[in-house]
């Protein structure tokens, strides 16, 4: 081994502190890379095969009643490759448990192979008789059911008995969600059941009708043409919606994931490589300043400048190449980890876990060559050493007055050790403007997580408590009159009870439009808290609409807009209605409007489809036998699916929370440590003067300190910046974060980085406490 | 008539501190002969060590010239210069300069690594008297047993001229004559033309040639027809 690169290990062994300090922070930016940009690209290979497997449809659309022989008459038209009729509707299924409401989703299919949305079987078998039903493996793993056991399904008032032939996965299906406002996945009170089609048909009483049709077409450019056609040659038969692959709810909650990780893997690792970057080239900087005999020495023995500086880079490289190799391979390691936890909410059969070995190389190359450059920028002064000048001892630093020191009245009444923090500061703006940086940084990702832990908190509990306020949302399987209410009062006793109207319109304004739920409440509701973003109430007006804040943006809508109401009842026609306010609404896309408004603008009739409901009593039970009830939704079951949702969040935020505080831990540890070796002489002439240990570390605590304040100072802004960038980056139809960061978060998050810079600062000492001064005044060793 | 080795012809130095031009070196000429041994003498601030970076191509002159072996080095770039210290130049500072992270042996490999003719590294170990602390740090040596580690890596180099930088500033009598000897003995064992810079005027005693230098310029050039050997110098 040459002498030189003897020297580089030896060197790395006598900075340590500083190069682990480094390559921590290499490390875990490449880690965050592999580890997140591995289990999004699993993820989306999976999906895209799982969807190609399954003949996933391009266009979803519901309709009241589409005959027959539609599929026939569709094909062939507007690029349409295939077309599926089937007849799809919530029911509830038979427990034993007789306060359990359980829900199930029927969808017919064809006995033999259905074309598109094929089921993959996981267990039992895939033909289907009259008594057979093929279950959703998420709903038979949350209910213990297996193949070969009989289930109960309530089917147009009736119960029916079934074998269950079969558990299956569904492309569909992958996260299932009963509608868009439920927002988590609750697989033991919600699943799907498959059953054949003709039976289903002639045991539903649909007199032989679907009310789906599923769409392929040859090109999936020519997707919003062929969605247009289909909206108007269904018309007829009442579409409902019509919607595009992207909009479908299970596919477009796993791309927004997958979009999730992609943004994360491409701003995070940023982060840590610009903050190792610079902590690279300035520990080199300083490691040259020091080596400036040394280099001479080199020069004077005949080495040339750039041998000398590829000595130095060998550095900068060996922290690139074992940051990048390890936290290359522990990314990937870990990558399976997390592509693993998806499949507590995501079901795809196909996932396959893949070490894209490549990524490692590329990782390992763009990271060596990211340290390479760095560190160039910390040793390019090689060349200006001059050999016969590096001999020589360096002459003092320049010692300048700094700006305070001309406000007299305070320069006089500070002490001496501040005086010594102060002039420190302004003499190595950089490097504490650095310190600063790292800080800020550390603070901002500091609140942003604790943000990310209460803000799903918050919308879950806005959207429950201060929004919808109703324990029980019951939906009917067809359209009734108020009468029902009487009828549900008699098997319980309701506190409050009101009837409501959801349904699907498409809303127009412009050239934007949106199919979405509209909700016909009582004027004067109770369950349901209106607020618009300003945080004032809002009533539920007399005439005209309220909208949800994404639906406004999604539209293009403001207060006053008159906006078109495309109705999908057959014969009905489409209203221009005002929008009367846009309000806040945490989970779902929504418009509400008077029932009585509704009913005599789109449907002329006194009609409801659910009721909103308060009591005290056994709903579900009581309430089981009622043969028009498709659904009862209750707020307990909706915690319960929650709260289990956040103990697996807690996990990743934490390692958020340890990822941020790294950052600020390891530059205030080798920030401190650098100037620690650099000061030594400084250090000791204090120590001649009778300072002891103690107080020269509380002068270097001063100097981290004021910088840190300003960091935190920083931070909090840059905090606030984050989250309204990640608010809005994660606002979809389907949630909308625009939660306020509570002064409790930022306070949290304040602690939390000042104990990770208090660890560092402590760490420190330690080396203070090692260090021998005496020695470093008569040591001229180079 | 020995052979010229190096020749400095007019050779100036002029440093600009604020205002004020100051003449390191001023107008000096001399000449030194293959395998001698020579001692420039002055006291602090006399030029000499600015003679010796411009003769070993680590500094540059403000005007005059320096052949080796009739090649002009003062119109060398850097390049050339860098090439000039690996092959033909060995270089002995005054506060050994070895390196902190590198054993005696790797200190002097690290001169032996990249110059065209080296000498045994154990030999020369040898020769300065290291055998034993061959494989010891710089800390765990003393003064004098690091000049002579700086000794061994100058000479394992097998250059042409040996530059010495006040050898012994730093150094006690008894380890300072150590360390004169072990130049001496180099010099005799090696043949290399050996130049020692000091303020010290009884080493003098044991040069071939003595070059006395006051305020830049070179006052005096005397041939020593007896040097004496370094055990008998006292100071």
């Amino acid at each position: 081994m040459k002498k030189l690169d003897k020297r580089l290990f030896r060197m790395i062994k006598n900075t340590k502190g500083q190069y682990f300090a480094v390559l921590s922070i290499i490390i875990t930016g490449i880690f965050v890379f592999t580890a997140v940009s591995n289990s999004a690209l699993n993820l989306k290979d999976s999906l895209n095969d799982y969807y190609k497997k399954t003949n996933f449809a391009d266009i979803f659309v519901s309709a009241m009643g589409l005959p027959e022989k539609i599929e026939s008459s569709l094909i062939g038209q507007a690029d349409i490759k295939e077309a599926e009729a089937r007849l799809v509707f919530d029911t509830s299924f038979i427990t034993e448990e007789d306060d359990e409401k359980v829900n199930v989703r029927v969808v017919s299919i064809n006995k033999n192979e259905n074309k598109i949305n094929k089921l993959f079987i996981k267990s039992g078998k895939r033909e289907l008789t009259e008594k057979d039903i093929i279950i959703i493996e998420q709903f038979a793993l949350a209910r213990n059911i297996h193949v070969g056991e009989q289930i109960k399904i309530q089917i147009n008032g009736k119960q029916y008995k079934f074998n269950v032939s079969g558990i299956a996965s569904s492309s569909e299906y992958a996260y299932i969600m009963e509608n868009e406002q439920t927002l988590l996945p609750d697989p033991e009170n919600f699943g799907i059941v498959y059953i054949e089609d003709n039976y289903l048909r002639q045991i539903y009483g649909s007199k032989g009708n679907y009310n789906e049709i599923l769409i392929k077409i040859n090109n999936e450019n020519n997707l919003v043409q062929t969605k247009d056609f289909l909206e108007d040659a269904l018309d007829k038969y009442g579409v409902k919606r019509v919607i595009k692959k992207d909009e479908q709810l299970s596919h477009s909650m796993l791309s927004q994931e997958i979009e999730g990780l992609e943004m994360m893997s491409q701003s995070v690792p940023y982060v840590f490589l610009i903050f190792a970057g610079i902590m690279l080239s300035s520990m080199l900087s300083r490691i040259v300043k020091k080596d400036r005999t040394s280099i001479g020495i080199l020069k004077a023995l005949g080495y040339q400048s750039s041998e000398i500086i590829s000595h130095y880079l060998k550095y900068a490289a060996s922290v690139g190449i074992v940051g990048g190799l390890l936290g290359s391979i522990i990314g990937s390691a870990l990558s399976g980890a997390m592509t693993n936890y998806y499949l507590v909410f995501f079901n795809i059969p196909t996932l396959t876990i893949k070490v894209y070995y490549n990524r490692i190389v590329v990782s390992v190359i763009l990271s060596c060559i990211f340290c390479i450059i760095s560190g160039y920028w910390g040793v390019k002064g090689i060349t200006k050493i001059n050999p016969s000048e590096s001999m020589k001892p360096e002459s003092p630093k320049k010692g300048k007055r700094i700006f305070i020191e001309n406000i007299k009245f305070v320069w006089n009444n500070v002490t001496f050790s501040w005086k010594m923090v102060l002039r420190s500061i302004f003499r190595e703006k950089k490097k504490f403007a650095f310190i600063g940086a790292a800080v800020a940084i550390t603070c901002g990702m500091m609140i942003m997580t604790i943000w990310m832990i209460d803000v799903m908190d918050a919308m879950f509990n806005r959207q429950y408590t201060e929004f919808m306020k109703m324990q029980y949302n019951i939906s009917f399987s067809g359209f009734q009159n108020e009468n029902i209410k009487k009828e549900v009062a008699k098997y319980i006793n309701p506190k409050d009870m009101e009837g409501r109207i959801e349904l699907p319109f498409e809303i127009e304004n412009g050239r934007n439009s949106k199919i979405v739920n509209i909700i016909g409440l009582d004027k004067n509701t109770e369950f349901y808290g209106f607020q618009d973003m300003k945080g004032n109430s809002l009533k539920v007006p007399e005439d005209g609409i309220l909208i949800s804040s994404n639906l406004a943006n999604n539209l293009h809508a403001k207060v006053g807009d008159e906006v078109l109401i495309k109705n999908f009842i057959p014969n009905k026609d489409d209203r221009y209605v005002k929008v009367r306010g846009i309000i806040k609404q945490s989970l779902g896309i929504n418009g509400y409007m008077n029932i009585d408004y509704l009913n005599d603008k789109l449907l002329d009739r006194e009609i409801i489809n659910g009721i909103y409901l308060n009591s005290d009593d056994d709903v579900q039970e009581k309430l089981k036998d009622i043969k028009n009830i498709s659904s009862i939704q209750s707020q307990a079951d909706m915690r319960g699916a929650f709260e289990e949702f956040t103990t697996i969040t807690a996990i990743s935020m934490g390692f958020m929370v340890m990822f941020s505080g790294l950052l600020g831990f390891v530059i205030v540890y080798s920030m401190t440590l650098m100037s620690i070796n650099e000061r030594t002489l400084e250090f000791s002439s204090l120590r001649v003067m009778g300072f002891s240990k103690k107080e020269i570390f509380y002068m270097l605590i001063r100097e981290n300190m004021i910088m840190s304040f300003i960091g935190i100072i920083i931070g909090i802004p840059l905090g606030l910046w984050l989250v309204d960038y990640m608010g809005k980056s994660f606002t979809t139809d389907v949630y909308t974060m625009n939660e306020p960061v509570r002064t409790n978060s930022i306070v949290v998050s304040i602690i939390l980085t000042i104990v990770f810079l208090s660890l560092a600062q402590f760490m420190t000492y330690a080396k203070i406490h090692k260090l021998d001064f005496m020695q470093a005044l008569k040591n001229r060793i180079s | 008539m020995s052979e010229t080795i190096l020749k400095v012809e007019n050779l100036s130095k002029n440093y600009k501190m604020g205002e004020v031009t100051v003449k390191a070196l001023d107008n000096a000429s001399f000449e030194v002969s293959k395998g001698e041994f020579i001692v420039i003498l002055g006291p602090s601030g006399s030029g000499k060590s600015t003679l010796l970076n411009i003769m070993g191509g680590m500094d540059t002159p403000s005007s005059g010239n320096v052949y080796f072996n009739n090649e002009l080095l003062t119109t060398m770039n850097d390049k050339g210069l860098t090439q000039y210290r690996r092959n033909k130049i060995g270089f002995v500072f005054q506060f050994y300069n070895l390196m902190a992270s590198l054993t005696a042996r790797e200190n002097v490999e690290l001169a032996t690594e990249i110059c065209e003719e080296s000498i045994d590294i154990e030999d020369v170990i040898e020769s300065v008297g290291l055998k034993d602390r061959i494989d010891h740090f710089p800390s765990q040596m003393s003064g004098g047993e690091q000049q002579r580690v700086a000794i061994a890596r100058a000479v394992a180099k097998n250059p042409q001229i040996l530059l010495c930088d006040e050898p012994t500033g730093a150094l006690d009598f008894e380890t300072g004559i150590s360390i004169l000897k072990v130049l001496k003995d180099v010099n005799i064992k090696y043949k290399n033309t050996i130049v020692v810079i000091t303020h010290n005027s009884p080493i003098a005693q044991m040069a071939d040639k003595v070059i006395k230098m006051r305020s830049g310029k070179i006052i005096e050039i005397i041939e020593n027809k007896n040097p004496i050997e370094p055990e008998r110098i006292e100071w």
